[in-house]
């Protein structure tokens, strides 16, 4: 059984600095391999663990992007696939372009293991367009997987309800990350990893046409929110009732 | 209390890069991974260790299962064969993450120091792989109770018969007692103090209770009792009567290891106070606004940045294969002093709060240790003292 787990070399959320305007700085902001996607490769290797076969990590980024594959690898997956591109934040659509070329070219898999999101920009859009893309099923949001040789049973995580389904084989898949706790690496492996095989495409040699990405981002701005800083006063009986009133006003509590 | 994390920080890697030119990117890579490490599964139970609401088992056997003390050795015994200086910035990192774990795992791994050095072909063998995963776990045994830095005067003693060692005497202070399934036991034979090693379970060897200390709460110390305690002539460990040598030279290197760990101590105590020093206010701005509290942080500094130097200076000549003897003892002593002051003055930055507060004044108190544990600073200044007039004699 092949599979491949794609990860994003993501923008460090807790290292991000906002300006003076809002806006978050990009260029230059620490960089590591997005929290969901760990859950994604934990996955991928328990599933090998259980039937055999392998596992290729495969990303699409810049060349620091490396040092997410090395992560996948230092857990455990198998060799790389690296499609080398030059800006950092890519357009969904272009993202799952070069994914599933690259998919495409090192192929067959039988099952291509996705994050919900990533955990910079969390779009949950590139899953998804690479199931089609490729003309294969999609299965999002899995909480539980199971695999056997001609199908995937997922029990798939929906807001307010669980959904099992089944998909026959090759089919995308995305995880959620209450799916399993993702392994750390020991300290040989994170030393071994720089040795298993790396495959490196640029972009022209996976024969995408059109370098136009259908989405551009106009702005990227932080969220903001304002304490009112309430001060309620009184004896403890009083302020109980003025804090009750008060709540209730929000809407908080129904009256 | 906010921190400034990530626990391996920058200047971590400018000294890495200005000792290991070629390799700094795999040490660097190393050391990130672990100080990650320690921050997510460590630090946040770090609080709860000092109290004794939890053991330290867990983690530290998740610590030592990802490699923590394979970094050093060689790899014909599953060594990651990295050099002593990245061990002992590891070590730092534990010191801050939680120096009880440090502690622990400084004792656990000079064990397994003495029998990469000294022990032989099957002790190695058996032993070391082990002992680098955490699957054994070793504790130190010199110290008795009317023999502490005057090391040769052990009177516990080992006398041989019929193919068989027998101890007997009393250890004190013994980090690891009663955890551990290995101890390096120091006794007297006829040709002097030697080192051997008893495997636990030994139905010789009895445990005192858990002693209440003053900081380290999580690392387990007590005193150890041998009456008959048997063990095979195997378990000897290099030549009869050569015990204060191994243990001396064991401890050249502990020392190194010592002073990392309370350079971590120190930073985290500075890294608590400097935030808290822009938080509080007194007369309507921030205390980090006043010059007596700007000295500290500066003092502070100055100290934790030399502190780390002298660690890895004695740690590049271990490397070196040269006498690091004084240098080990040097950054010992300097560490484990300015640390003292380091939290000292972290706990005045905080005022009331450091005084009242576990989480602060438990850094004091882990730190209080070391100017004794590992060679006195009395006996360490005499050591460096005595280095200087003969190299000018």
């Amino acid at each position: 059984m092949r599979f491949v787990v794609c990860v994003k070399h993501a923008l460090d959320e807790s290292e991000l600095k906002i300006d003076a305007g809002g806006k978050p700085q990009l260029e230059g902001a620490p960089a590591k391999m997005g929290t969901f996607d760990k859950n994604a490769v934990e996955e991928a290797l328990r599933l090998r663990t259980a039937l055999g076969g392998e596992v290729v990590a495969m990303t699409v980024g810049r060349a620091e992007a490396r040092k997410s594959l090395k992560e996948a690898l230092a857990m455990g997956a198998d060799r790389g696939v690296h499609v080398v591109t030059e800006p950092r934040v890519l357009d969904p659509s272009r993202t799952s372009e070069l994914l599933a070329a690259a998919i495409a070219r090192t192929g067959p898999y039988d099952v291509i293991i996705c994050s919900e999101g990533s955990s910079d920009t969390y779009t949950g859009l590139v899953p998804p367009m690479v199931a089609e893309r490729l003309g294969y099923p999609y299965v999002g949001y899995a909480r539980k997987l199971e695999v056997t040789a001609q199908v995937v049973k997922a029990e798939r995580s929906l807001e307010e309800s669980l959904e099992s389904v089944e998909s026959p084989l090759p089919t995308v898949v995305s995880v959620v990350s209450e799916i399993n706790e993702p392994r750390y690496p020991t300290l040989i492996q994170i030393m071994q990893a720089s040795k298993k095989p790396v495959e490196e495409f640029q972009v022209d040699q996976l024969a995408i046409t059109g370098s136009t990405p259908p989405t551009v981002i106009l702005s990227m701005t932080s969220q903001s929110s304002n304490r009112k800083r309430v001060l309620i006063e009184g004896t403890p009986d009083e302020a109980a009732q003025k804090l009750l009133g008060a709540l209730e006003k929000e809407g908080v509590l129904s009256s | 209390m906010a921190l400034n994390l990530p626990l391996f920080n920058a200047e971590h890697k400018v000294l890495l890069e200005t000792f290991y030119p070629s390799n700094h990117d795999e040490y660097s890579e190393i050391l990130t991974f672990l100080g990650g490490f320690m921050e997510k599964e460590i630090m946040p139970l770090s609080p709860k260790f000092d109290l004794g609401q939890e053991s330290i088992g867990p983690s530290r056997k998740r610590l030592l299962e990802n490699g923590f003390c394979q970094i050093p050795y060689p790899p014909e015994y599953g060594g990651l064969g990295l050099p002593f200086s990245v061990y002992a910035n590891a070590i730092e990192l534990l010191g801050a993450a939680d120096a009880s774990i440090a502690l622990s795992v400084e004792i656990h791994n000079a064990v397994t120091e003495g029998i990469s050095r000294f022990g032989s072909g099957e002790q190695k063998t058996r032993h070391l792989p082990s002992l680098m995963l955490g699957k054994e776990l070793a504790s130190f045994t010199l110290t008795e109770p009317g023999s502490g830095s005057d090391a040769r005067t052990v009177r516990t003693t080992a006398k041989l018969s019929n193919g068989e060692y027998a101890i007997n005497g009393s250890k004190t202070f013994i980090t690891n007692a009663g955890e551990a399934d290995l101890y390096m036991v120091f006794a007297r034979t006829e040709k002097g103090p030697s080192c051997f090693l008893v495997e636990a379970p030994n139905p010789g060897m009895k445990f005192g209770v858990d002693m209440k200390k003053l900081g380290m709460r999580g690392s387990r110390t007590s005193e150890i009792t041998f009456e008959d305690c048997r063990v095979p002539i195997q378990n000897l460990v290099g030549i009869e009567g050569e015990g204060i040598d191994y243990a001396t030279q064991i401890l050249h290197g502990a020392r190194i290891v010592v002073a990392a760990l309370n350079v971590g101590i120190s930073q985290l105590a500075y890294e608590k106070a400097l935030g808290y020093s822009k938080q509080r206010n007194t007369f309507g701005r921030p205390i980090s606004e006043f010059q007596l509290t700007r000295e500290k942080i500066a003092d502070m500094k100055i100290n934790i940045s030399a502190g780390r130097l002298l660690y890895f200076y004695a740690s590049h000549l271990k490397e070196s294969g040269v006498d690091y003897s004084s240098e080990a003892a040097q950054a010992k002593v300097f560490a484990t002093e300015m640390s003292l002051k380091v939290c000292d003055a972290a706990i005045q930055l905080y005022g009331g709060y450091g005084y009242t507060t576990d989480e602060l004044h438990r850094h004091w108190r882990d730190a209080r240790l070391l100017t004794i544990g590992e060679g006195t600073s009395e006996v360490l200044r005499l050591l460096i003292a005595s280095r200087e007039l003969a190299r000018t004699a």
